[in-house]
């Protein structure tokens, strides 16, 4: 069920963001990888969250398109893109008092109606996207009594009850501690792992390094370089991004790229 | 199903090794599970994923029907009461078209109207109370509050001391409302709805209204001015009769229209970003929610002028009886019905033979709510 056959294309075509006068994002094409983990990286202003944004569709281009299986994303009903393409934006709050069963039912909206509010296929998608987050103990649990990564986790269980293989997240670690961050990582590996396009937003470099497979470093509104992390990220870039030296090693176990001995950098990038 | 991805050989195997170790976990298909409600829902409909079903919760009917016999129970109290009391049975048979002529006039002519109009406003302030807090996401934005009501009354009582312009009472606070609400949106325009500038930008529109309606009644003779006051503090007693058929119709149309939103409403609580990831077309949603609102303040407001409050209180009553799995949009009605049938009962036989006009009685009774909901410590998701 959950192995997308026909993996969904997701790519943006001279696209040009911005808010009022400034420009954010100028005439950027990319093209996300299908059933990869894909990581934007790069500075804070320099465009990543406003391209996510864009991918979503909750801020309209000032030029260019985002393409969803070569249709321009503008022209999609709300419904229909809520059924490719799920989103977790930054810090998402929850209704006071909502259960996590509650929240993940809410996944199921886009394929619900008036007529159809519960049927056997939500009830085994919901039951699914509880255990593949390993809320199966929470699930009655409101969403304020939980640590900040089950919560996270319970709404990425949301976002996997709506059944996308596109899943955007913004910043998804941002206020977590490193054993939550892990607990988010290694569940969006999983959904990987099936077959899902998963985009996320990190400003944690080393993180993107050893949890995607595809890197996007963007500064300024362009995009620098991509591709796989052991490729694509050298002391020069990671300089150009944060005006920072390092060393770089080679993780023993996974061989992802290891930022070390990181320090202000000496001279000018 | 285990929990695979908790495993903690998993950590050192890496990220290339769990796609292909996971790949083939997939769920069966279990076609043959009997369909279970989520716990506190009734479902209605077949037992197949293909047809129509739907959800009843249970709480939202037990709330409901409360909320029904209370009202109920208030209407025939607010019948019997008055300058002259009558018994319960009186009451039943007068309704019932029997009993003596007096009876029956005091009751089928003078009370019942009356109460009709008290359920009509109430439920109307209430249901357009809920609407604006849920779009604002802020149980501060009832229409009151942000000066919808003043602007309508405004122009409800321009149109009473005869400005050059004479249209009927609920066309001209209708056009009030709606100058209002695009004055207040307009101020508050970049900022959003979410926040205190919509609420600030709402408190100085509603100001200047209410200024403006001192002003035309200053300028006119007293007669008039006595003519149109009570629509300033909110009162049952001058409703004009075509305005309470325009309201019952704008009401049963827009309590259709709200069950028709509900279940829009009830995602457009979260965040902006994450009703639209949800398929949600927060744009148009949020214009008809607003529109509704707006037609129902306005109509509510030509009956019984301003009377403040009741679109705050209403939504209260009926969120703290409800779970929050959803906006209840019948509670909100029935309690602010509730709310008003009380106050204006209160407002005739407290201080009897004076009779408070029901804005002032639910002003006394609202200040102190509305303090208490400002001063009252928050939990962490407002």
């Amino acid at each position: 069920m959950n192995n997308f056959r026909t993996p969904p294309t997701l790519a943006t075509e001279a696209l040009d963001m911005g808010y009022g006068t400034r420009r954010v994002i100028d005439g950027l094409d990319v093209m996300l990888p299908s059933a990869k983990v894909t990581a934007i990286v790069g500075p804070n202003g320099c465009g990543k969250s406003t391209l996510l944004a864009g991918l979503a569709r909750l801020h309209k281009p000032d030029g260019g398109n985002v393409l969803l299986n070569g249709e321009d994303i503008q022209r999609l009903p709300s419904r229909q893109l809520a059924t490719q393409l799920a989103l977790l934006p930054q810090e998402a709050v929850a209704p006071e008092g909502l259960t996590v069963t509650e929240l993940i039912r809410f996944g199921r909206q886009p394929h619900q109606g008036w007529l159809r509010q519960w049927s056997a296929e939500d009830q085994r998608v919901v039951q699914h996207a509880l255990t593949a987050a390993g809320l199966e103990n929470l699930a009655d649990r409101p969403i304020d009594a939980l640590s900040g990564g089950q919560r996270q986790r319970a709404w990425i269980a949301m976002t996997i009850a709506q059944q996308t293989p596109l899943l955007l997240l913004d910043e998804p670690t941002s206020a977590l501690d490193l054993g939550h961050q892990i607990e988010v990582f290694e569940l969006v590996r999983h959904l990987a792992g099936h077959g899902r396009t998963v985009v996320m937003v990190l400003h944690d470099l080393a993180s993107a390094c050893r949890y995607a497979d595809h890197l996007i470093a963007m500064c300024d509104g362009k995009i620098i370089d991509q591709g796989a992390p052991a490729t694509v990220v050298t002391p020069q870039l990671v300089r150009k991004l944060y005006q920072v030296d390092c060393t770089l090693l080679s993780d023993p176990d996974t061989g992802s790229p290891l930022l070390a001995n990181v320090r202000r950098a000496t001279e000018p990038a | 199903m285990t929990l695979r991805w908790l495993k903690p050989a998993f950590r050192k195997q890496g990220a290339a090794a769990l796609v292909s170790k996971h790949s083939s976990i997939g769920i069966a298909a279990h076609d043959d599970v009997p369909v279970k409600p989520p716990s506190g829902y009734w479902r209605l409909g077949e037992r197949s994923g293909s047809g129509v079903s739907i959800l009843i919760e249970r709480r939202a009917v037990w709330v409901n029907s409360v909320l029904i016999l209370a009202l109920v129970l208030a209407g025939i109290t607010y019948l019997c009461l008055g300058s002259l009391t009558l018994g319960p049975r009186e009451v039943i048979s007068a309704l019932a078209g029997q009993g003596d002529m007096m009876t029956g006039f005091m009751v089928q002519e003078l009370r019942l109207p009356r109460l009709i109009a008290a359920c009509l406003t109430g439920g109307a302030f209430a249901l357009a109370g809920i609407l604006m807090q849920t779009l604002a996401r802020n149980r501060l934005a009832t229409p009151g509050i942000i000066g919808i009501d003043n602007g309508a009354t405004a122009f409800a009582v321009a149109s009473v001391v005869g400005m050059s312009v004479s249209l009927a009472p609920s066309a001209m606070a209708l056009t009030g409302a709606v100058t209002a609400a695009v004055l207040t949106f307009g101020l508050a325009a970049g900022s959003g709805t979410q926040g205190y500038r919509f609420i600030v930008a709402g408190i100085g529109v509603g100001a200047v209204f209410g200024a403006i309606t001192q002003l035309l009644l200053a300028r006119v003779a007293i007669d008039t001015a006595n003519a149109a006051y009570p629509w300033t503090v909110g009162s049952l007693n001058a409703r004009s009769g075509g305005s309470v058929q325009l309201l019952g119709i704008g009401l049963a149309l827009g309590f259709v229209a709200a069950l028709a939103l509900a279940r829009s409403l009830t995602v457009l609580r979260f965040s902006e970003a994450t009703a639209s990831g949800l398929g949600i077309n927060t744009g148009a949603r949020r214009i008809q929610i607003l529109l509704l609102s707006v037609v129902l303040t306005a109509l509510a407001v030509a009956v019984a002028g301003p009377v403040g409050m009741v679109g705050l209180i209403g939504p209260e009553i009926a969120r703290a009886l409800s779970t929050p799995r959803h906006v209840p949009v019948v509670a909100a009605t029935l309690a602010g019905a509730l709310v008003m049938v009380l106050a204006d009962l209160a407002g005739r036989t407290l201080l009897a033979p004076i009779e408070l006009p029901v804005g002032i009685v639910t002003a006394i009774i609202g200040g102190p709510w509305l303090l208490w909901i400002l001063m009252r410590p928050q939990r962490s998701h407002a």
